[in-house]
């Protein structure tokens, strides 16, 4: 086990529920998502990330998760924009975030409880250097990078970050990070003809550790709002009510993905990152049989791609969502077996 | 039958029909009158005629407009109680549900009969291929998806926007955890529900 996390398990008091669903992930994780990682890729076929990016790369991780901050976003989507309020607090280790919609639907999304140092495989993506364990490579393999100077975002200088892919399995994008802190001001999701797709950033930031008196409290919040959503953290011990279903597996990734959770083989979902980029596969088995086919949705940078068809003379729908290409998505669904 | 009515067969049947429009006509053939007859005859003769042109066997099943007509008909009745504010927002989910569900039928149909192999092609290489990536030649390592006929098309894009709803959430609750940007992929939620 992580020495971190062995750390964050010490820590946190058992008797706080939400807490012991954080660390059972975070502790059962790195040895049970070996099994649902890709094919061995050749290690010396990783390339090894610039010093000078992977130090901003640790630095954004550190302050994302670490990090008393609040401020109000936009998220821009073709002719759709939203504007949100973010806020993040940690306490003693632990971290609160809060994501409340100012435009559009009433709802806010809370997520409590979660030790700093539990460390997500997407963020260890972020933080490697080069390749990880079991012959996944790291950012790397996925992107080339581009420092440069920034905009000033928010009345903060930032340092702009490009990530161009290397492959046609996902998007690019262009970061603008605070010069101080390395927290991102603002994100650019662009497609291969260079089309933006997405694009948030903060409007304000504030980054001064507030003091919890002045808000109001979480239960306050959670009433106000017209739906609150608590996000949880997934995790592998929880029984999963759904999980009764056929067995199933992804054959294939592409480069520098790898499993978000350790989902158990019969689970409706499974989830994978690279660090960047992520998208989840449904499977629902069928009681009928369908006609076989495809149809596609897209909605900014995230595409919902769902494929009728028969496994092992069984009729599945396998849908794909996630923020890449159509095509990778594609490639994913149709990657989909029986076990 | 009307004008538009054909004009937005047409579109229909070589999947260009807007949303509003395939909801009028299959309130149409919700009608049980001589023009709502017509129109399923219709519809069954375009098919016929373009199945004929792309070189397919003709299907035998019984009309495919009866069964979205069905479809529709059990929607209306479910819809009738409901408050108009709520009627309006699941109006489009249960037109897409209707034909999502004729999908499901018709494919217990379809694999009695003997055509079924016939209709079978190849995708052209790289046709899915849209924003963010380079065309893909041959699409390498993928099967063949069948050629749907549009009906179906427009009933599997309805699946795909559904099911964009249905898990989005769950989509974000890992991309929040695996993704720099924090809680923010919550924000491409289209409704975030408890």
């Amino acid at each position: 086990m992580d020495e971190r996390i062995s750390q964050a398990v010490a820590r946190v008091p058992s008797a706080v529920r939400a807490s012991a669903f954080a660390l059972a992930l975070c502790s059962g994780f790195s040895a049970s998502f070996l099994a649902l990682a890709p094919v061995a890729t050749a290690q010396d076929r990783c390339p090894e990330l610039d010093p000078e990016v992977n130090r901003l790369l640790r630095t954004m991780t550190d302050s994302t998760a670490r990090g008393d901050y609040s401020g109000v976003l936009t998220l821009q989507r073709g002719n759709d924009m939203q504007v949100m309020q973010l806020s993040h607090r940690v306490v003693d280790g632990v971290a609160t975030e809060v994501l409340s919609r100012l435009t559009g639907q009433d709802a806010l999304v809370l997520r409590t409880e979660h030790p700093t140092d539990c460390t997500h495989p997407g963020h260890r993506l972020l933080k490697a250097a080069s390749a990880l364990e079991n012959g996944v490579c790291g950012l790397a393999a996925g992107y080339r990078f581009h420092l440069d100077s920034g905009e000033r975002i928010a009345g903060r200088d930032a340092l702009r970050l490009r990530a161009d892919p290397r492959d046609m399995y996902r998007f690019g994008y262009v970061f603008e990070l605070d010069r101080e802190t390395a927290l991102m001001l603002k994100s650019t999701t662009y497609g291969a003809d260079q089309r933006v797709l997405e694009q948030y950033q903060f409007a304000s930031l504030s980054m001064d550790s507030v003091s919890t008196d002045g808000l109001p409290s979480m239960n306050d919040s959670l009433e106000d709002a017209g739906v609150a959503y608590r996000a949880g953290h997934p995790h592998p011990s929880e029984p999963q009510p759904q999980s009764t279903g056929p067995a199933w597996i992804v054959t294939w990734l592409p480069d520098g993905f790898m499993a978000t959770d350790a989902s158990p083989p019969g689970a409706p979902r499974k989830s994978f990152t690279d660090g960047l980029a992520s998208f989840s596969v449904f499977l629902e088995p069928l009681k009928v049989a369908i006609k076989p086919g495809e149809g596609v949705e897209r909605q900014g940078s995230t595409v919902a791609y769902t494929r009728g068809v028969a496994l092992q003379q069984r009729p599945v729908l396998i849908t794909v969502v996630g923020e890449i290409p159509t095509n990778t998505a594609r490639m994913v669904a149709d990657a989909v077996r029986l076990r | 039958m009307s004008a538009s009515n054909r004009e937005v067969l047409s579109a229909l049947l070589d999947d260009e029909a807007r949303e509003l429009e395939l909801r009028r006509l299959l309130r149409e053939l919700d009608r049980d009158d001589d023009q709502s007859r017509q129109l399923q005859g219709e519809w069954y003769r375009q098919h016929l005629i373009r199945a004929a042109l792309q070189g397919d066997q003709p299907r035998h099943a019984p009309d495919f407009s009866l069964r979205v007509a069905e479809a529709v008909a059990a929607e209306a009745m479910a819809e009738e109680p409901a408050a108009a504010g709520w009627r309006r927002a699941l109006g489009s989910m249960a037109v897409a549900a209707s034909v999502a569900a004729v999908v499901v039928l018709g494919g217990q149909q379809l694999s009695d009969g003997v055509d079924d192999a016939v209709r079978v092609a190849p995708l052209p290489s790289g046709v899915v291929n849209t924003l963010g990536a380079v065309p893909v030649q041959a699409s390498f390592g993928t099967r063949a998806v069948p050629t749907l006929e549009p009906a179906d098309r427009t009933a599997y894009r309805e699946l795909a926007r559904q099911r964009l709803r249905r898990y989005s959430q769950e989509h974000a609750e890992h991309a929040s955890l695996n993704t720099p940007q924090g809680l923010v992929p919550f924000a491409r939620v289209p409704v975030i529900e408890r």
